[in-house]
């Protein structure tokens, strides 16, 4: 799943016929001055000011600003703008034209197992996530789009009355069009509203797309917002991208303030590390995983990034048994890694703890125990030993 | 008995590399249970037409490559399983002709990063045919004792430690490549081995389910109990779930769920396979997903860590109630191997091969080439030069600082003689030709014989003849004459006594300068004078004096016309790149340089 800012959010949203309110994405306020020369509705219409970042709790923030004049715009990007949230600077800023209403409405589209369920409600903002149950919704078989008298039929069922029936019905079937087309996992447009003149516009949306289909989507030209709520750190970057350039897979995510650092092989078996390490009561420093026989600079990379991650005292290489990827050639990115490592004192008080099994693991377990005539802090168990077992006995040796 | 994957399987595989790696892994697997390769063709448009080189056992089989799925089927109609190995942008296509032909059941996808729509897709569509779509991103499907698709199931060793030869009791199924793999193996040691092992791919909507699977187990009497390894996110566990304890099962049901870290994890922070999300009002947790199984009466250990003992225990209770025999195992002697290869067996020792060739002089098994024994880094460090490297290659010796300064003199002065000798004109005329520097040089060295310097040897050899027989330069021109003819290194087409070559007075000069003993290169000076005396031109050349010194270097006669050629080959790749810098175009000879002696036009006779 890939999160899409606000902006190119809308620029969807305008593509498949919703409107949207009138909106502009900056990076200064010069930048603005500079639109409202061309845009009447920046110097005419009240204004509303967000951070176009990948952050939760803007309002709370500070980083939302309502009910504003272009002065007052510019003031509030201006102020915004270069702000430092944890690792994450403010670099653009979303002004929009505030559309007076007084009636909020919800419709969303989610992808489910069998094709996707269109979801209305006669509520919207924040009355919609106390009142779910007036959530209505209907199924769409995958291949399938929803009928206009089905849709109709929901918009009745959520208490949509007179002209409102056929215009949420309208809205629903463009914004299913959107989410078909457009490889959407998820699209929530909370709140619909009512503008002076009738009509139904997104003011607030949430998108995921799949980024597994960007290949078809010459048009998505916008980067993906990470999905936790923070921006990617340098050393998360710098994995990625070795991770695009590679076969197989090399993935990280730090966790501050944990001290049990992750090196476990496979997608399967590193959920179960880390599900081992929280049931024994340990701090995850770190998510990682690498698989499908990555090359072993890679591995590297990711062995590097994982020793340097602060107040660590357990580095777990586990894994289970694995079908094709090389374990002494991994195993060999990996010790490169920790000899540097151990050269630079990142490993002073570091205890090392591996198991493993795939072809090769013979020689890729024997380099590992090797290690201990270099001075390292290590065990090495094979595939007797069972999976998560050196968790237990990394957490249990205090 | 098994499910999916069986002895009636046979194989088309949909891609490039991928897939031929895959083709091999299976072709082990056959030969584990001795069984012939049940992959019968390839699709892969860009090499149709080509084969494919699989090992089974011992024999490399070709399979053949199509370009389309059609193809494959009609040349192999016993095809009914495609494994599909293509890219990620045309893997829909893909699959989607293989589902669309009538002889194919089951497709199995092991390709990463498919829009989930497409998953959703062809998933459907192969519920309505009735067929099976697995994956995508599944690691494959294994039936022990009978078939394996993909790579599951791992190295060759792996499989034989999971005793994957003969059917066990448990069906396994994961969303994680390398869990099957530690979940087959933990059945090999707790319980008796497997019978299928399933990867369903860890996306988020796979195309075939748990249920469905779980269904096909409960009819395949060999199957006692099923090992499902979950993940949070989605509600395929939930599903499975609901179908367990919907009502009586034969097969027991075993599962774990991966992913109760979340609940301790920063908010909004997820990881693992791409399936592996929590709803947005918290459905799917790992939390729910046990306690859901458990609810329907599923054994689920509380960690993965107990599944061993807890599949130990499932398969005690089957002994116990006489559902499961004991299989007896076999010794290490009666398991299968894979046939060496005959690098192993002669580094084990116990194989002799009896060489093709004897090389006596150069090694290069090691970081760098030796010759004569001796590193090239360590011959260049300590200052040795091309002399002594010809010296070591040619007549295995490392040649005097004296020799290698002949030697060097040598080359030098026969590197290049004008565009007008044979040898360059031929290569002059190949590089206006358009042909390649190996073959215009090659054509050059071609040109080199008894009348263009290649009397080197032949001067050698007479010189020699002569020397050891204690010849006078009487009796040695008076054998050349009634035995050979004239005397090979005497003569020249344009050089003569009053037009002497340089080169002749320039080597003859430093080698007599030297404290050098030279009896060959004396007596080719003596001959040289009786010669030139009869006739003007026939001095001692070029060829002749290089021969007479390098003899009394030492050097085998046979190698002599080896130093022009080595030193002429120089002069060669100039020509080229000089013909080809200036671009020179193709070049005929003129009429008028031909004297057409040939009959005058006339009429053909009919043909007899």
């Amino acid at each position: 799943m890939a999160k899409v800012l606000e902006g190119p959010g809308m620029g969807l949203l305008k593509k498949w016929g919703l409107q949207t309110p009138n909106y502009a994405v900056v990076g200064s306020s010069e930048e603005l001055e500079q639109l409202a020369q061309a845009n009447d509705w920046l110097k005419n219409s009240p204004l509303v000011v967000k951070a176009h970042e990948a952050l939760g709790s803007r309002f709370k923030l500070g980083l939302v600003k309502v009910g504003l004049d272009l002065n007052g715009a510019k003031a509030a990007a201006k102020e915004m703008l270069g702000r430092t949230v944890g690792t994450l600077t403010v670099r653009e800023v979303i002004v929009s034209e505030a559309v007076d209403h007084s009636e909020e409405y919800y419709v969303a589209v989610k992808s489910t197992r069998d094709g996707a369920d269109v979801m209305v409600a006669n509520c919207g903002g924040v009355e919609v996530e106390s009142n779910w149950d007036r959530v209505k919704r209907c199924s769409v078989v995958v291949g399938d789009a929803p009928s206009d008298a089905s849709l109709e039929v929901l918009a009745k069922e959520a208490g949509f009355t007179g002209d409102l029936i056929a215009k949420v019905a309208d809205f629903a079937r463009k914004l299913f069009l959107c989410f078909d087309n457009e490889d959407a996992q998820y699209l929530e447009i909370n709140p619909v509203v009512r503008n002076a003149a009738g009509e139904l516009v997104a003011l607030d949306a949430v998108t995921l797309l799949d980024g597994d289909a960007k290949f078809r989507h010459p048009d998505w030209t916008f980067p993906f917002a990470a999905e936790f709520g923070r921006a990617y750190t340098q050393n998360e970057e710098e994995v990625m991208a070795v991770d695009s350039k590679v076969k197989g897979s090399v993935k990280l995510i730090e966790i501050p303030g944990g001290d049990t650092a992750m090196l476990p092989a496979g997608g399967g078996a590193s959920v179960y590390y880390s599900d081992a390490v929280v049931a024994r009561g340990g701090k995850l420093a770190n998510y990682a995983e690498y698989s499908g026989d990555p090359p072993d600079w890679a591995v590297e990379v990711l062995t590097d990034k994982v020793c340097s991650l602060p107040g660590i005292k357990n580095i777990i290489v586990g894994g289970a048994i694995a079908n094709f990827t090389d374990v002494k050639k991994t195993f060999g990115g990996i010790i490169n890694a920790f000899r540097k490592a151990k050269t630079e004192g990142k490993l002073d008080g570091v205890r090392i703890w591996v198991r493993r099994g795939g072809p090769n693991e013979k020689q890729g377990l024997a380099a590992m125990t090797a290690l201990k005539d270099e001075g390292f802090n290590i065990e090495v168990f094979d595939r007797r030993t069972p999976l998560t077992d050196i968790v237990d006995m990394a957490l249990a040796k205090k | 008995m098994s499910i999916l994957a069986t002895k009636e399987t046979h194989v088309v595989i949909q891609g490039g590399v991928a897939g031929v790696n895959a083709a091999r892994r299976m072709g082990e697997f056959r030969h584990m249970i001795q069984q012939p390769l049940n992959v019968s063709a390839f699709v892969y448009p860009p090499d149709a037409g080509k084969t494919n080189e699989i090992v089974c056992g011992n024999r490399l089989l070709t399979i053949p490559v199509y370009k389309t799925v059609a193809e494959a089927t009609a040349n192999h109609p016993e095809i009914n399983t495609s494994l599909v190995y293509i890219g990620a942008d045309r893997a829909y296509a893909g699959t989607k002709e293989a589902l669309d032909n009538s002889g194919i059941q089951v497709v199995s996808m092991i390709t990463e990063g498919l829009p989930e729509k497409d998953s959703k897709l062809l998933g459907a569509y192969a519920r309505k045919l009735g067929k099976v779509f697995n994956g995508p991103s599944s690691i494959g499907v294994l039936s022990a004792g009978e078939c394996r698709l993909g790579v599951i199931g791992g190295a060759f060793d792996n499989l034989v430690a999971c005793k994957l030869y003969r059917p066990g009791s448990f069906g396994v199924i994961t969303k994680s490549g390398g869990l099957s793999n530690e979940i087959i193996w933990i059945c090999s040691q707790f319980a008796d081995g497997v019978t299928t092992a399933i990867g369903i791919g860890g996306d988020a909507y796979p195309g075939t389910d748990y249920v469905t699977y779980l269904d096909m187990f409960e009819n395949d009497p060999q199957t006692k109990a099923v090992v499902v390894v979950g993940e949070m996110g989605g509600d395929l566990e939930e599903r499975a779930a609901e179908w367990y304890g919907a009502k009586k099962r034969r097969i027991q049901l075993l599962a774990v769920v991966s992913g109760f870290c979340q609940e301790s994890l920063p908010k909004g922070m997820k990881f693992g396979h791409a399936g592996a999300k929590e709803g947005l009002q918290g459905e799917g947790s790992a939390r729910a997903k046990s306690e859901a199984l458990k609810k329907a009466g599923a054994i689920v250990p509380d960690t993965f860590g107990a599944l061993g003992p807890a599949i130990k225990q499932t398969y005690e209770a089957l002994v116990k109630s006489g559902e499961v025999t004991p299989i007896p195992e076999l010794s290490e002697a009666e398991q299968p191997k894979l046939p060496r290869t005959v690098e192993q067996g002669m580094k084990d020792g116990d194989i002799l091969v009896a060489p093709l060739i004897k090389s006596t002089i150069s090694d290069d098994r090691g970081d760098e080439p030796l010759y004569e024994g001796y590193p090239a880094s360590e011959l260049i460090n300590k200052g040795y030069d091309i002399p002594h490297i010809i010296g070591l290659l040619w007549d295995k010796r490392l040649v005097s600082k004296q020799e290698a300064e002949i030697i060097r003199r040598i080359i030098i002065l026969s590197a290049d003689h004008g565009p007008c000798v044979s040898g360059a004109l031929t290569t002059i005329i190949g590089a206006c030709a358009g042909i390649g520097l190996s073959q215009a040089v090659a054509a050059g060295l071609i040109m080199i014989g008894p009348r263009f310097g290649g009397a080197v040897t032949d001067a050698g050899r007479y010189f020699s003849h002569a020397i050891d027989n204690n010849m006078s330069v009487d009796e040695f021109l008076t054998h050349m004459k009634k035995n050979v003819g004239p005397v090979p290194g005497i003569g020249h087409r344009v050089k003569s006594l009053r037009n002497p070559d340089k080169r002749v007075k320039e080597l003859v000069g430093y080698v007599k300068s030297l404290d050098l003993a030279t009896p060959h290169l004396d007596f080719a000076l003596e001959v040289e004078k009786i010669t030139a005396a009869k006739k003007d031109n026939l001095i001692l050349n070029v060829d002749g004096t290089m021969a007479a010194v390098l003899v009394d270097l030492g050097f085998p006669v046979d190698s002599l016309n080896g130093f022009f050629v080595l030193s002429r080959t120089i002069g060669l790749i100039g020509h080229w790149a000089d013909q080809k810098r200036q671009g020179s175009r193709l070049i005929r000879l003129f009429n008028y340089l031909v004297n057409y002696a040939a009959p005058a036009r006339r009429e053909v006779p009919p043909l007899k």
